[in-house]
This record gives C-alpha cells, sequence and structure tokens, in this order.
C-alpha cells in the first residue's frame, strides 16, 4: 500500500462519505493501467472512482458496455480476475473485493477494450438475430467444424480459463444449523437476530464481506438513529451468541431437498494469494431445520433504445456507489423511473453534488409529492415520459426525452433508470416452486417455497425497511419455534414509513437503436417480437431460442421485462404469460470449489494393500484396479520393456515359484446354522455338500441370469465359510449378500461381514511353491496333508495364525496364504527371504492375466455382464436341482440361443503381428460389417508357452469351429490377423501340474 | 537354510503420521491426533432372534450391556459399538487381558461366550485407528463429515457409521473434550491421512 | 435429499445406494419356471415389469455407507417428499409368506 504521498483526489470521488478508509490507498491494474483504490471497495467503485467507464465488450455484438448495476445481478462488468494460474474468468467487478495488486482484466474484445474490430458485428446485426445459431448454421453441416465454430470461438466466448493448475486450495464442508438466514441485510439481520435470542443454532450468511445489505447503500433511520449503528448493534449481538455463525462472503446458491442448502464461502479470494493452509474457497452444505431466505430485491432496468450505453445504471446501484462507496457514477444524470424509489437515488446525488438534470417518470400521473420532492433537488420533471434515445458510443453525451408534449435533447453522462425491484425468490424456486405473479407490486413473488422455507422483506415482496425488520423478526422466531425452540414476540425497531409506489413499464417507446432486454446475452426487445413472430410463444421456449437468461447472469436483470413484453406482444396479463423457474446456482460456482479436496491423486480415494511398501521397494508399476493400487509388474534392473519384465515373471512362475499380492480380492466371512443353504442359493454351484477344510469355484449369476461374479468359497467350519470374490466387485457382491439375508430371504439365519481387510494374501506359485512354503508354516504342507482345494488355518513363523489355500489360477501348484494385514509386508518379505535360494519372484498383474489366459481361466473381460454361464463354458457348474438367484432368466431362449457368442482360444498365426482385445472376428475374405461380425477378442497376450499370441474370445458358434483360421480385425490398431481357434486351454489341459 | 521370521506388524498409518507440528505452525495446535495401536477387533452379528440373549450373555460374561441404538457401552477397557442392527464391533485396548496371545484373543473370548447366540469375526487387522481431539477438531472433521457433531446433537458414547471424504469411517465420541475415535478400513488409510492432514493444516496440527 | 435411517438417524443422500421398486416380491417356484409355463411369466414380472407411479412408491435403499441396513424409503418420486423409512429385514419379516398368499389369491 501506498501512503508515500498525498494521494489526488480520485476525479469522481465524492469529497465524504462511504464506508471506505479514505486513509490507505492501495492500487490495483486494469488492462495494465494501474488504479488508486480505498479499502471498502469494489473493483466496480473503484473503476468508476477513477472514471473508467467502459468495462467491458457484450457477448454477441461486442458493444461497448459499462456497469450496470453494483451487486451479484451485473451482466456487463465481466472481468478476468487475477492472472497466471489463477487467473478466473467472468468474474463480475460489481462483487470483487479491491484488494492492493489486484489485477483485472477486460474480456471478449480484440485487440483493446476501446477499439475492438469485433464490434464489427453490430453491422452485421440483422443475420445476428434471435435464433441465429440455429438457423445460420444448420447447413452445410461441414462449415460448422471448420468454419462457425471456430469463427464464433474467436468472436464470442467469454473470459479466459486459466492454463496451469491452480495453485490455491479449495474445501469441502459441511455445517448444520437450526435457523438458516440467507441474506444479512435488516430482513437477514433481524430473522437471526430473532432465532438467536431462542438459543437456536442460527447460520446467517451473507454474499457480501461485509453485513447490512441496503442498509450499507441508503441513507435510512432505525429506532431514530442510523441505520447502519443499528446494523452494527444487530451484529455484534449475533457474534457475541454462541450457537450463531456469521458467514460473510458466503453465497447461499442453491436449495435443495429436505433443508439442505448448498453455499460458496470465498475465503481468500479478496487476497491476492490465500494464506499458507487456508482456502481460496470452500464448499459448504448447510443443513438446517427451517431456513428464513432474505435475499432482498434486484433492480429492473428499463428497455429502452441505447440502454446498454456505458453510463446507464440502475438507479439503486448509482445510490450504492454514492452512498457506500463514495462514488459519483457520474456528473450530470438524469433519472428515468417507473416508482418513488429512486427518489433515494436523486437525493443521494444531489447531495453529493451531482445536478440531477432530469427526472423523467414512465408514470401518467405520478405522486404529487414525488413531483414536489423532485423540484426541491431543482430538476425537471416529466410525467409520462421516456428516454428514446442515448447518444455516445462508450460514454454518454446526451439522452433524447420525449413525452406526449414535447420532446428535447438533454446532455447528461449518467442515467439512473429503475424499472422496479424484483424480490430476489431465486431459492424458493430451485425445487420446482413457481414464482406468482402480484399485480399490485408489479413483481414476482415467491410461490409456495419449499418445506421448512420461509421468506422475509424484499425477497418476499416487502419492499420498504419497515417491512424489511417486521417479517424479519416475525419469520425468524417462527422458524426457531418450528425447529423446537421456544421465544417472545418483540416489536420490531421502528423505521419510517416510506413508498416503495411504482409501476411497470416493459418496454419504451421505440426510437433510435437497438434495446436492451438481456445484457449479457445481447438479446433485444426486437429478438423477442421476433421470437414470438416465429411463434416461441411459451416463455420457455422464447427464452430458448433467442438465449435470453442463459448466460452467467441467468437473467438476473431481464427475465421479468422478457414475460412483460411477451405479454405486451400477446395483449395478454403476465399471469397468463407464465414465468421460468430457476435452477442452481444462484451465481456461479467454481470447478475449484466443487472438487474440494479431491483433485489430482486425491481425486478418490485410493486403497492400499498392507504390502504396498515391499512391492514398491520390488520396482512394481502400479495400476487402479477399481480404487486399489495393484502391481502390474516388478521391473528388474535392465529392463526396459514391461513385456520383458512379465515374460521374466511368467518364466519364474512357470519354473520356480512366484509371489503375487491377491489381498485385493473380496473376501467375505460367511456363518451361522444357514450358511451352507445362503451359499447354494447364492451360487449356481452347491456349497452345502463342501466338505470343511476344502474350497470350491463358484459362479454368481444376476437375477436376470447373467453372470454377475466368480470366486473361491472355502468352507472353514460347519457353520463358517470363508467366500472371496473379484477385486473389482466385492463391494457389490457384499450388497448382494445383505439384500439377500434382509430381504429375499430374512428367514435364513446366517450372518456375512467383510474381511477383505483384515487378511493379506499372497499366492505362492509355481513348481517350487511347496518347498517354500514348508520353510515358512509349520504345518506338514505335503500333497497329502494339503490336497489340490485344501483349505486349511496354518501356523506363520512366530505363532501369527495364518490361512492357507491350495487353489491355483496360474495352473501351477499353487497356493495362496493368507496373514491378518499387520502382517502383511512382513508375510511378503519372509515368503522372498524363504524362497530367496529357489529363485523366487514377485509377479504381477500382467503375468498373472498371462497365465490365467494360458489356462483359460475367464476374468474381466468375460465377465464383462453381458455373457452367460453357458456362453463361458461353464454350464456344468450350474445346477438344476435348487432355486439360485439368475437360475429361472438364465432359461430365456435367448440366454440360450446356440448362436450366442460362446468361449473360445485363439493363437496368432504369425507370432510377430500382436492382436489385442476389442478385435472382431470376422471370416476370411468377409467384408467388415455388422452383418458379418462373428464377435469378438476379450483378452489376448503373448504366451512363450506356445510361442506367440494367444488370447480368448466370443464367437459365434466358436467352439464348433475349433481348428478354424478367421481374422481378427482391429479397425482401431488397423490390424487384421488370422487367428486359428482352438480350444480354451494353451497350458497343461488336464491340470498336472496344479495337482501334483 | 536360517529360520524364517516375521518382523514385527504394522499399524494401518505407522509409515504416515510423522509426529510432530504440521500446517499452521502458531499457537496450539487446533487439532491433535494420535494413532491407536494394538487395539483388538471383533465383528459380533447376533444369530437370528437371539439379540437379546446375545446382550444378556455379554453382560454376564463381560460386564458391558451392547446398546441397541448407536452407542458405544465399555468397562474396563473393553467397549462394544453398535455398528447396525443386531451387529457390534467389540475393542478391546491396547493391553487388555483377553488380548495377551495376541489381538484374535478378543474374537476367541468372544466365541467362546456367545456360542450359538452370535457369528464372531477377527477384525483387529482391518482398520486404522485414530484418537482425534483439539479446539479446532469438529471444524476439522466437518470438511469431510457430514455429520453435526454439535453437543446438543452428538454426546460422549454416542457412535455413528458414516461417511468421511468419500471413505467409510466409524466413530465415536469419548469425551466431552471433545474426543473423537475414529476407525478407516486399513487400506484407505493413506487417503484418510492426506485429508486430515490438508483439513488440518490450517488449524494446526499435532500428531503424537 | 436426506433420508432419516430408522437406525441412524438423518443423513445425506450420499451414504445410500438407490436399488428399485420394494414392491415386488421374488416368487419360490424356481423348479416350475420354465420359459411358457405361467411361473415363467411372473419371474419376468418380478424381473422386469416396473410402476413408474408419479406419486407415492415404495423403494428399497440401502445404508450402504452407514449400518448397511436394507431399508423401504416411501416416498413420492415427484417432490421427494419421504413419508415412511422401514427397515427392510423387518418389513420383509412381516410379510405373508408366499405359500398363503397364492392360496389366497
Ligand atoms: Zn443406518
Amino acid at each position: 500500500m501506498t501512503r508515500s504521498e498525498t494521494p489526488s483526489p480520485l476525479p469522481f470521488r465524492l469529497p465524504a462519505g462511504g464506508l471506505i478508509d479514505r486513509s490507505t490507498e492501495i492500487r490495483f491494474s486494469f488492462d495494465g493501467r494501474s488504479y488508486a483504490g480505498h479499502p471498502g471497495d469494489t473493483l466496480a467503485s473503484a473503476l468508476l472512482a477513477n472514471g473508467v467507464r467502459l468495462v467491458g465488450r457484450s457477448f454477441k455484438y461486442h458493444r461497448p458496455r459499462g456497469l450496470l448495476s453494483a451487486g451479484p445481478e451485473e451482466p456487463n462488468g465481466l472481468v478476468e480476475l487475477r492472472a497466471g494460474a489463477r487467473r478466473e474468468p467472468n468474474t463480475r467487478a460489481t462483487v470483487a473485493e479491491l484488494y492492493d495488486g489486484l489485477e483485472a482484466t477486460s474480456q471478449n474484445r480484440w485487440p483493446s477494450l476501446r477499439f475492438d474490430l469485433m464490434s464489427l458485428n453490430q453491422l452485421a446485426a440483422p443475420i445476428l438475430s434471435a435464433g441465429f445459431y440455429y438457423k445460420t448454421f444448420m447447413w452445410p453441416a461441414a462449415l460448422w467444424e471448420k468454419l462457425y465454430e471456430p469463427m464464433i470461438r474467436r468472436a464470442a466466448g467469454l473470459g479466459r480459463a486459466a492454463e496451469a493448475p491452480d495453485p490455491d486450495r479449495y474445501e469441502k464442508a459441511t455445517a448444520h444449523c437450526d435457523v438458516l438466514v440467507v441474506g444479512g441485510g435488516p430482513a437477514g439481520l433481524a430473522a437471526a437476530l430473532a432465532a438467536a435470542r431462542t438459543g437456536a443454532r442460527v447460520i446467517l450468511a451473507d454474499e457480501d464481506f461485509r453485513l447490512g445489505g441496503r442498509l450499507l447503500a441508503e441513507a435510512q433511520t432505525i429506532d431514530g438513529r442510523p441505520a447502519l449503528e443499528w446494523a452494527a448493534l444487530a451484529e455484534a449481538e449475533l457474534e457475541a451468541a454462541p450457537e450463531v455463525r456469521i458467514f460473510r462472503r458466503t453465497t447461499v446458491f442453491g436449495a435443495y431437498d429436505h433443508g439442505a442448502y448448498g453455499a460458496v464461502e470465498r475465503v481468500n479470494d479478496h487476497v491476492a494469494t490465500p494464506p499458507a493452509y487456508e482456502p481460496r474457497q470452500r464448499l459448504w452444505r448447510f443443513v438446517a431445520e427451517r431456513c428464513v431466505l432474505a435475499a432482498g430485491a434486484i433492480e429492473r432496468p428499463l428497455v429502452f433504445p441505447g440502454n446498454d450505453r456505458p453510463g446507464v445504471m440502475l438507479a439503486g446501484a448509482v445510490r450504492t456507489y454514492a452512498h457506500r462507496y463514495g462514488v459519483a457514477a457520474g456528473r450530470e444524470a438524469v433519472v428515468f423511473s417507473t416508482g418513488d424509489d429512486a427518489l433515494r437515488t436523486a437525493r443521494e446525488l444531489a447531495a453529493g453534488g451531482v445536478t440531477v438534470a432530469a427526472w423523467v417518470d414512465a408514470r401518467r400521473e405520478p405522486p404529487d409529492a414525488l413531483r414536489e420532492a423532485v423540484q426541491e433537488l431543482g430538476a425537471p420533471f416529466y410525467p409520462d415520459g421516456a428516454i428514446t434515445a442515448v447518444h455516445g458510443r462508450t460514454s454518454i453525451q446526451a439522452v433524447d426525452i420525449r413525452t406526449p408534449l414535447f420532446q428535447t435533447t438533454l446532455e447528461c453522462d449518467l442515467v439512473a433508470m429503475s424499472g422496479g425491484w424484483s424480490p430476489t425468490l431465486h431459492l424458493t424456486s430451485h425445487l420446482g416452486g413457481r414464482p406468482v405473479w402480484d399485480e399490485a407490486l408489479g413483481a414476482y413473488r415467491p410461490g409456495a417455497p419449499p418445506p421448512g422455507m420461509s421468506v422475509a422483506g424484499a425477497a418476499a415482496g416487502g419492499m420498504t425497511l419497515r417491512e424489511c425488520l417486521a417479517t424479519g423478526g416475525r419469520l425468524g422466531l417462527e422458524a426457531a419455534r418450528a425447529a423446537g425452540f421456544e421465544g417472545t414476540d418483540a416489536p420490531p425497531p421502528v423505521a419510517w414509513p416510506e413508498s416503495a409506489a411504482a409501476a411497470t413499464l416493459w418496454r419504451g417507446p421505440t426510437g433510435k437503436g437497438k434495446a436492451f432486454v438481456d445484457f449479457q446475452n445481447d438479446v433485444t426487445d426486437a429478438d423477442l417480437e421476433l421470437a414470438e413472430r416465429e411463434g416461441y410463444r411459451s416463455v420457455e421456449h422464447a427464452k430458448r431460442y433467442t438465449t435470453l437468461g442463459m448466460a452467467t447472469d441467468q437473467g438476473k436483470t431481464s427475465g421479468v421485462n422478457a414475460v412483460g413484453i411477451l405479454a405486451g406482444l400477446r395483449g395478454q396479463g403476465m399471469a397468463e404469460t407464465g414465468t421460468t423457474t430457476f435452477r442452481p446456482p444462484y451465481t456461479p460456482v467454481s470447478f475449484g470449489a466443487m472438487g474440494g479436496h479431491h483433485r489430482g491423486k486425491e481425486f478418490r480415494p485410493t486403497r492400499r494393500t498392507a504390502a504396498h511398501a515391499w512391492a514398491a521397494e520390488q520396482g512394481a508399476s502400479f495400476v487402479e484396479s477399481g480404487v486399489w493400487l495393484r502391481a502390474e509388474w516388478f521391473t528388474r534392473p535392465g529392463e526396459t520393456d514391461w513385456m520383458q519384465s512379465c515374460a521374466r515373471e511368467v518364466a519364474t512362475v512357470r519354473g520356480a515359484v512366484g509371489i503375487c499380492d491377491v489381498s485385493t480380492l473380496g473376501k467375505i466371512d460367511i456363518q451361522g446354522p444357514d450358511a451352507a443353504a445362503l451359499l447354494d442359493r447364492l451360487y449356481t454351484g452347491t456349497f452345502s455338500t463342501l466338505p470343511v477344510g476344502r474350497a470350491r469355484y463358484g459362479l454368481m449369476l444376476r437375477e436376470d441370469g447373467f453372470v454377475f461374479d466368480d470366486g473361491t468359497t472355502a468352507r472353514l467350519g460347519a457353520e463358517h465359510y470363508l467366500m472371496t470374490t473379484t477385486t473389482a466387485n466385492a463391494g457389490k457382491v457384499m450388497q448382494h449378500i445383505e439384500f439377500a439375508l434382509q430381504w429375499l430371504w430374512p428367514e435364513l439365519d446366517a450372518q456375512a461381514v467383510s474381511v477383505t481387510e483384515q487378511w493379506a494374501q499372497f499366492a505362492v506359485a509355481g513348481p517350487r511353491s511347496r518347498e517354500l512354503l514348508a520353510r515358512v508354516v509349520a504345518e506338514d504342507v505335503s500333497n497329502e496333508a494339503v490336497p489340490f482345494m485344501a483349505a486349511l488355518p496354518v501356523t506363520l513363523p512366530g505363532g501369527v495364525r495364518g490361512r492357507l489355500f491350495r487353489i491355483s489360477f496360474s495352473g501351477e501348484l499353487a497356493y495362496e496364504i493368507g496373514a491378518p494385514s499387520s502382517y502383511g509386508e512382513a508375510l511378503a518379505r519372509a515368503l522372498m527371504e524363504a524362497g530367496r535360494d529357489l529363485g523366487v519372484a514377485p509377479y504381477g498383474l500382467e503375468a498373472l492375466n498371462v497365465m490365467r489366459i494360458e489356462k483359460g481361466h475367464v476374468a474381466g473381460g468375460e465377465l464383462n455382464g453381458q455373457t452367460t454361464a453357458r456362453d463361458l463354458g461353464l454350464q456344468k457348474m450350474v445346477s438344476t436341482k435348487k432355486d439360485f438367484i439368475g437360475r429361472v432368466m438364465a432359461q430365456r431362449p435367448a440366454l440360450v440361443a446356440p448362436d450366442r457368442p460362446a468361449l473360445v482360444g485363439w493363437k496368432s498365426a504369425d507370432p510377430s503381428v500382436r492382436v489385442s482385445a476389442g478385435a472382431h472376428f470376422l471370416d476370411v475374405g468377409a467384408a467388415a460389417s455388422m452383418e458379418n461380425d462373428l464377435g469378438y477378442v476379450t483378452a489376448a497376450a503373448w504366451s512363450a508357452h506356445a510361442g506367440g499370441w494367444i488370447g480368448l474370445g466370443l464367437m459365434k458358434h466358436g467352439p464348433e469351429r475349433i481348428g478354424e483360421t478367421v481374422r481378427a480385425w482391429d479397425a482401431v490398431r488397423g490390424r487384421d490377423t488370422p487367428v486359428t481357434l482352438c480350444a480354451p486351454c494353451f497350458y497343461d489341459p488336464q491340470g498336472e501340474r496344479l495337482r501334483g | 537354510m536360517a529360520e524364517i521370521a516375521l518382523s514385527p506388524p504394522l499399524s494401518a498409518f505407522a509409515a504416515l503420521a510423522r509426529h510432530g507440528r504440521h500446517g499452521r505452525a502458531e499457537g496450539p495446535a487446533g487439532v491433535v491426533v494420535e494413532e491407536l495401536r494394538g487395539l483388538a477387533l471383533a465383528t459380533v452379528i447376533a444369530r437370528k432372534g437371539r439379540a437379546a440373549d446375545l446382550a444378556a450373555a455379554c453382560r454376564a460374561s463381560f460386564g458391558v450391556e451392547p446398546a441397541s441404538t448407536p452407542r458405544r457401552t465399555a468397562k474396563d477397557g473393553l467397549a462394544v459399538v453398535w455398528s447396525g442392527p443386531g451387529q457390534w464391533l467389540a475393542v478391546a485396548e491396547k493391553g487388555h487381558p483377553l488380548t495377551a496371545g495376541g489381538a484374535d484373543g478378543l474374537a476367541d473370548a468372544l466365541r467362546g461366550a456367545l456360542a450359538g447366540l452370535a457369528s464372531v469375526t477377527d477384525q483387529s487387522d482391518a482398520r486404522g485407528a485414530l484418537r482425534l481431539s483439539g479446539p479446532r477438531v469438529r471444524d476439522a472433521l466437518a470438511k469431510g463429515l457430514a455429520l453435526d457433531l454439535h453437543p446438543r446433537a452428538f454426546r460422549p458414547g454416542d457412535a455413528a457409521s458414516t461417511w468421511c471424504a468419500l471413505i467409510d469411517v466409524q466413530l465415536w465420541q469419548v469425551d466431552a473434550a471433545p474426543t473423537y475415535d475414529l476407525l478407516v478400513a486399513r487400506g484407505f488409510a493413506g487417503s484418510f491421512w492426506h485429508w486430515l492432514e490438508a483439513s488440518a493444516a490450517e488449524f494446526g496440527l499435532e500428531v503424537r | 435429499m436426506r433420508i432419516t435411517c430408522p437406525h441412524c438417524g438423518e443423513r445425506g443422500n450420499e451414504e445410500f445406494a438407490y436399488l428399485g421398486d420394494a414392491t415386488v416380491r421374488r416368487p419360490d417356484d424356481a423348479g416350475a419356471a420354465r420359459p411358457g409355463a405361467p411361473e415363467f411369466e411372473r419371474w419376468m414380472d418380478y424381473v422386469y415389469l416396473r410402476d413408474n407411479p408419479a406419486g407415492r412408491h415404495r423403494e428399497l435403499w440401502q445404508h450402504v455407507h452407514g449400518c448397511r441396513a436394507w431399508l423401504v424409503v416411501t416416498r413420492d418420486i415427484s417432490t421427494h417428499a419421504i413419508f415412511s423409512v422401514e427397515d427392510a429385514r423387518a418389513a420383509a419379516l412381516a410379510r405373508p409368506s408366499l405359500v398363503a398368499r397364492d392360496a389366497a389369491s
């Protein structure tokens, strides 16, 4: 901050007043130029104080635009905030809190804001009218990609996203309360106070960096004192209340079912760099018993020719700039209004030394009191009048004023317009509530708000301070009572009566120039006329056709005017014309906040096995398998290619012994008198006949008859089984069992619980595996003691209780050995130590895959949710003697049709040509067409044993065509390879090795 | 060759929890975390229609009556935490006499006392356990836990199975300080720890 | 949405898994249900036929990231208003037996 020299007064800063710290000057830049402002300013107020009127270019016509508003509804003043990796596009200058060093850049202009070549679009305006995208670019389609889209992208587009990863942190959090108060203006403060005094847990959220709402922007009195004093007392009381949490800079952007609300807290958007460990933004979920919506109101612009010129602003915003920021938005102002409220703007301007050049009132007979009050300010008063033209391009020079009696051109540089105020009722509509037109109010009121929500103050249509304080206090207390708290009614603070009388004017007389309805999307009254003429009669259709209300501001300043104009065109009332509903978010929410902690490596949780560190030490490359990280292969020094490592690992297992961490397989402990009966109903095969101490392969179907999952299940005791599932389906199978036990067959006395995490388990596979295990396990592991498919408890070194299963996926003599997970890493190391002289090595998923393909075991490629037991050649595992899940549907004719693709093995005729999963089987000479498609390759691997590329596939009549040559046609990789069909087992078909 | 031995067991957070101060360094730590090592855990699921008998047997054998709502009941270092209808997690503190021969001693003892009444499964190695406290512990947990931990809503002895930062957790309140014990599946310990470190950093995290 | 688990209390819908219609009942005559038989049609209805009422509906959910109980949630699927949440196991045990139902129909 600079205090070295007395700052020269900024050209449009009023000599006094405003909630800014004039003793401190802070510097900021806009489009590379340096400016001064004060703490308490927004970027918008500081730009205006410096006389910067032109802040952006419009989306379609690239018209010069200035600030329209002073709040979140701003359609024009969108800038890129910050630079580099922290650059954030489409930020509203009106809510960007000024800080020292703030950098902002205008957007949507080229090469510069003042001289924008794209504004030539204005000359092409006739073809850019409503429906332009739909009409112009429909044909020919080829031009869309090459011409139209690049052109539109360059010409239109909003700001530029940062190109580097956002260096800041974001968070998500939940907070609970009895009463959520949305909005910290007079109604919200009153509601929060009333609720807090009952002892209820209250959350008060306001999007501004300072509580007070319109009280910050108006000269008002409450209880005979300046309103801000009342607000300060209220704030102090709330701060001191133990069960109240105040969230400043927090926008409640969405209302969701059953009392959940979404909010974004801009924790550190008001500093250049967030302090260490603090997030930039925090996404909140508020869970509230009750909610009082006190979101205020948004002023409507008037639709008249030239109403988008820089310097035409909302009257309420003009007085916000003057009162809150001590900034004159111009030097000579014309007020154009349909109501009395703008009088406060005129007074505020006059008090600040700004000339009020005229008051143009759209009403035929405005109140006499208003006329007198305006004339007291020295301004001419024009009833039944309108502005019909605005002179000047990047700033206003003069306006044309027309009344039935005369017409004049008046010099000025500011138009303060007011078309009345619309309640900010968005949150009442997020769950489908439709706003209701109130003719007397001249605005939409909230319809039925969601359960638990009540609406106070201006958001409910009570536009005076009196009403805000009264309804806020009453509804705050009611909300607390509804949440179970007790409190006594208290009279509301006293505010002077004021006139909120207003009429509606949806569009002024036509004149020279465009009259904009939606500033951000450049939709004019003429566009709405065109839409109406072309038959887009429903508001929803007209909105989509013209794109009105579909910009980032969601039509906050345009929606109601558009309905009014459409109603006028059709000669019907507002109520019959309808309205649009609103959807979250109320204002844009960044993806960063939505993601919170979960991005990059933390995008989703990862799961590591107990021996992960050991695998990493061994050179493992990890792959995500579901959320688990599993070793794909282990790179040894000198190996440059994963296939080399994989081939070595296969050779190790086939020739000596290998170790593979299989802890990720789902393990489910099933006990109880009916455990066997349960398994018989879950699996196609019979498990009640399985002897204790033995394991059996099981196949599970879904109720629709397709294969769901497979795995080996062991019987540990008469009433005790241990089921294993695939890694991918572990969670789903657990849910399936719980569903069976709780809903399908609650009469079964069986209990199931996941023990996946309790046991670390390793496959020990290869001809020397028994030798290795004998050194680790205390018990006899001979073929007699531990035959194929045996399952038994064993004792590990130090007396640790382990489990041993003699099962094989690789086709070799193999076991799986389990230890409690705390010993997982220790067991891996012990197995390596014990097998050192046997040539042991760890192997990963790729080697596992090669060996299971060689053995023809089905896995993920074949268990793809579209295959039946019969397709996989597993029909003999399907019992016909009992009911089990999927039995009936598996008999459907289409599931047993003879031409269903069935499991087959294949071998490439040319060992040098690679075949990949996904290639389609075609007959030799057949064209690659859907009719000729025979099926596809589900798994492929290089097999040293077979001396070439082998694999599995699903093929029509495949099992009947063994020995024939077909093609594996792979359009993605541009390959077309002859393959010979064979039985799906390439290695030790008699199973001698695994039983040895 | 030499006798094969198993190296000592590793707790879930052993490689993650670096002792000392993390995050904001000024002022007292807002969040204090300590890994609870050596807990013995066992899932106890009532056999069909035997929940009442199970409760009585549990009281008779161990002096602890399992709750039928999400609560933790405890006596002399042995706690029973409701974790679902008819389902509890038994937790024996490190050094509890039942675990003299190893953590699975708890499951053995329960199996013996509750034979025919419950299915018992050793889970001592399936979870990582953390004890969390500190003046800002609720604020840190709120960044992942959607549960209402306000003293009016969640009190000492209350327990919950829920989701925290996309990870299943089970937690209970130990005392009004407040102190919470939180269990997470062992495989998720790394992701959970990263979340905890990030979420507690702005308050200052002390790892004990 | 927020669902009040009868065991755990009110939780956000992210803790629950949705399955679907709780009004269908799995037949228990798998042995007789061969394609073409009337029993088979009943199985087809059980697996595939669903009403989609614009209003009150009984649905199966599981408190999968909580107590893991399956639940029967009765709610209005157009307004999301929830009328009741029951433990599915208790509801299942209260069902009439299929034999009794067949005899009555
Ligand atoms: Zn629950």
